[in-house]
């Protein structure tokens, strides 16, 4: 009796491993599928962010990024087209793992290069409904992520803060395509089990033999109110520069990758 | 200013045949109006800022097989044209840039003409930031833009590997516009106290020529997530505190040569910032001229944090001295004001982003314990569509003293609104 139940005790040890490293391994595809694909790519992007009471707002940029480590650092450049108020102005983010980011911003009409405390990556990106964690990633090493099973093709895991602390949710689900490891869906909850936020992938297409999100939503449950996002003109390997995610190119936009 | 003028539009006449399309404008209409609430003998008691403006911006990037599309060239057009009320309607219109960029070689940038320049790591606090200023437009409550006035320059910017290298040359003098006593009051040494339309003091400029040319210089690099820097101005100072001749009334911009450094980088989960700066009055290097501004040491460390929920706030120190003190002591003249050694300055600054960021929610406070002075500057605004802006704000400069640079100032508290509509 005791040496089966010591065999179970094993077997489910022995599964339990087998089942964590899946998980991780999985998580760890979707964030290289969805946040590094290609060494460097660019997009344009469209933000149609409408509020609780239905106003409308719209953003407009265009993104580079160049990956300097696979699964690891990263830097972002944005080009603001809309709304006029904003027009020319650029950002720059150095994606840091295990330490803070590093984000620049560049005003043209005062000529300043202002640098951007980034501790907290849960607040709202350009006031849409995606947060900057959204837009650069979430380190795979913040959560906890548990296998909660497969359906319909896709892998459904629950993710949960190893610090909760500053983090509005406290778990948050992801449903991630079997096929492609692309996350199709997040489901945001609170303490109390409330569904709270969900962001949703809702046209991908194939670029290069990369999956790519054209268009995704993100839907505030708490607030009301939701945004959608739309890229356009993606491509990847357009052989960017390291030098132009430096101060030279905030002040001076690369025009040949922003037009 | 006008030789710059021209010179940009000789090259639109000789580039014309490259547009392929005329650049597409954008800009705002705009009113302001802000309502004093202290009296002095400025030209009007009720308000201090009541205007109308039309900013219109063009950029054109050149294209096609002329050396100027090759080179990356663009030319950035941004001009103002205002109705001031303040003075009975007279409009003006002012040319905030325009500008040609190009990249003649792989490691230089180059923008000539008329252009916004600054540098430094400062929050409203400049020490190695010469370039000119708008402080009218800073304490009357027009947007922060406006701080910063245009100068006529050829910049010059280089990249080698070991370093970024700024260097700039200004032909034609810009200084501060600072109050003179029709729209704001400020303290006038010749008429001994805070003064108004009185005011009939004779401000000279340098005169355009080579030898006035001024020339600013910046090294810089990133050493990781920190960026440090190294700076040179040699020029004028933009605010006229020497006298040139007293009996008739006469100040100037007394030459100074500006050595300075500033580190920035990421601090206890922060941004932290330091910066030094020392500068040298070339005509009273020894301090013993009585009517000449002394050589100064300045020094900053700043502090800004992100608290999470679109709450940020800032703190800065800054110190300055008046150095060969004893010397300037031993020279005054019994009549003469006195000014101090020291001065220590420390400000805030608290910003809230409310409603999907489109309400900015803003306090920023000088407060100076050696001159017993300071301002509190806050404003409210609102984005009410993708083109409507409304703004809320106060101007509350104080101070025991009619002589401090806030306490002169103290009759110039203002409330203002201004609506803004950007196409």
């Amino acid at each position: 009796m005791k040496k089966i139940f010591l065999l179970l005790v094993i077997l489910g040890f022995c599964a339990n491993f087998v089942f964590a490293q899946n998980v991780d391994e999985i998580i760890n595809k979707a964030n290289l599928v969805s946040y590094y694909a290609g060494k460097d790519g660019k997009s344009k992007v469209k933000m149609i962010i409408t509020d609780s009471q239905g106003r409308k707002r719209n953003r407009e940029f265009k993104i580079l990024r160049f990956n300097v480590k696979d699964g690891g650092e990263q830097k972002f450049y944005v080009y603001f087209e809309k709304p006029t108020d904003v027009a020319r102005m650029t950002y720059m983010v150095w994606k840091n793992l295990g330490k803070d980011d590093d984000r620049w911003m560049y005003l043209p009409a005062l000529d300043l290069v202002r640098r951007i405390a980034a501790s907290d990556k849960r607040s709202s990106f350009v006031g849409s409904h995606f947060v900057y964690e959204d837009v650069s990633g979430r380190g795979v090493d913040t959560d906890i992520h548990e296998l909660l099973g497969e359906e319909d093709g896709f892998y459904k895991i629950k993710n949960t803060p190893k610090d909760d602390q500053g983090i509005e949710f406290s778990t948050y689900a992801v449903w991630i395509d079997k096929n492609n490891f692309m996350p199709m869906k997040a489901e945001y909850y609170n303490k109390a089990g409330d569904l709270i936020r969900t962001i949703e992938a809702l046209e991908v297409k194939d670029i290069d033999g990369h999956p790519t999100v054209f268009k995704s939503q993100a839907t505030d449950f708490e607030r009301g109110g939701q945004t959608v996002m739309e890229f356009s003109d993606v491509q990847y390997d357009i052989g960017l520069d390291d030098n132009i995610f430096t101060e030279r190119y905030l002040r001076k936009p690369p025009m040949q990758w922003i037009q | 200013m006008k030789r710059i003028f021209f010179i940009l539009f000789f090259i639109f006449i000789l580039v014309q045949p490259s547009f392929a399309a005329w650049p597409q404008i954008h800009g705002f209409i705009e009113t302001d109006y802000g309502v004093k609430l202290s009296d002095d003998d400025t030209k009007r008691d009720n308000y201090n800022l009541f205007e109308q403006r039309l900013q219109l911006r063009a950029n054109h990037y050149f294209s096609g097989d002329n050396y100027l599309a090759q080179k990356g060239g663009a030319l950035s057009f941004r001009g103002d044209f205002t109705v001031d009320e303040y003075y009975s309607g007279k409009t003006d219109f002012e040319l905030r840039e325009l500008n040609l960029s190009l990249t003649p070689v792989d490691f230089m940038d180059l923008k000539i003409g008329r252009q916004v320049l600054t540098w430094g790591t400062g929050d409203y606090l400049f020490i190695n930031d010469m370039f000119s200023k708008d402080y009218v437009s800073f304490f009357t409550g027009r947007d922060d833009e406006y701080l910063k006035k245009p100068s006529d320059a050829i910049k010059a910017s280089l990249y080698p590997k070991f370093a970024n290298i700024d260097f700039i040359v200004i032909p034609y003098f810009t200084p501060n516009t600072i109050a003179k006593g029709d729209r704001l009051s400020f303290f006038d040494s010749f008429q001994g106290g805070i003064t108004g339309v009185n005011s009939d003091r004779d401000i000279i400029k340098p005169p355009f020529q080579m030898s006035n040319n001024e020339y600013a210089l910046r090294f810089y690099r990133n050493f990781g997530s920190n960026e440090g820097a190294f700076y040179f101005f040699h020029g004028f100072d933009k605010n006229p505190r020497s006298y040139k001749n007293e009996a008739l009334k006469q100040l100037y911009y007394e030459p100074v040569d500006v050595y300075g450094a500033s580190l920035r980088g990421p601090f206890a989960s922060g941004i932290g910032n330091i910066e030094f700066g020392y500068i040298n009055s070339r005509d009273d290097s020894d301090g013993n001229i009585r009517t000449v501004e002394n050589s100064f040491f300045k020094t900053m460390a700043g502090y800004t944090k992100d608290l999470g929920n679109d709450l940020k706030v800032g703190f800065q120190y800054m110190y300055e001295q008046r150095l060969d003190y004893s010397e300037y002591r031993d020279n005054l003249l019994p009549n003469d004001y006195r000014w101090d050694e020291y001065r220590h300055l420390i400000t805030n600054r608290i910003t809230k982003l409310f409603k999907n960021q489109t309400v900015m929610v803003s306090l920023f406070t000088f407060y100076s314990p050696s001159d017993d002075d300071g301002y509190v500057r806050s404003s409210v605004s609102y984005d009410i569509s993708d083109q409507w802006k409304v703004t809320f704000g106060a101007n509350l400069p104080w101070g025991e003293d009619d002589t401090t640079e806030f306490g002169q100032m103290k009759r110039n508290k203002n409330i203002y609104t201004r609506i803004r509509y950007s196409f």
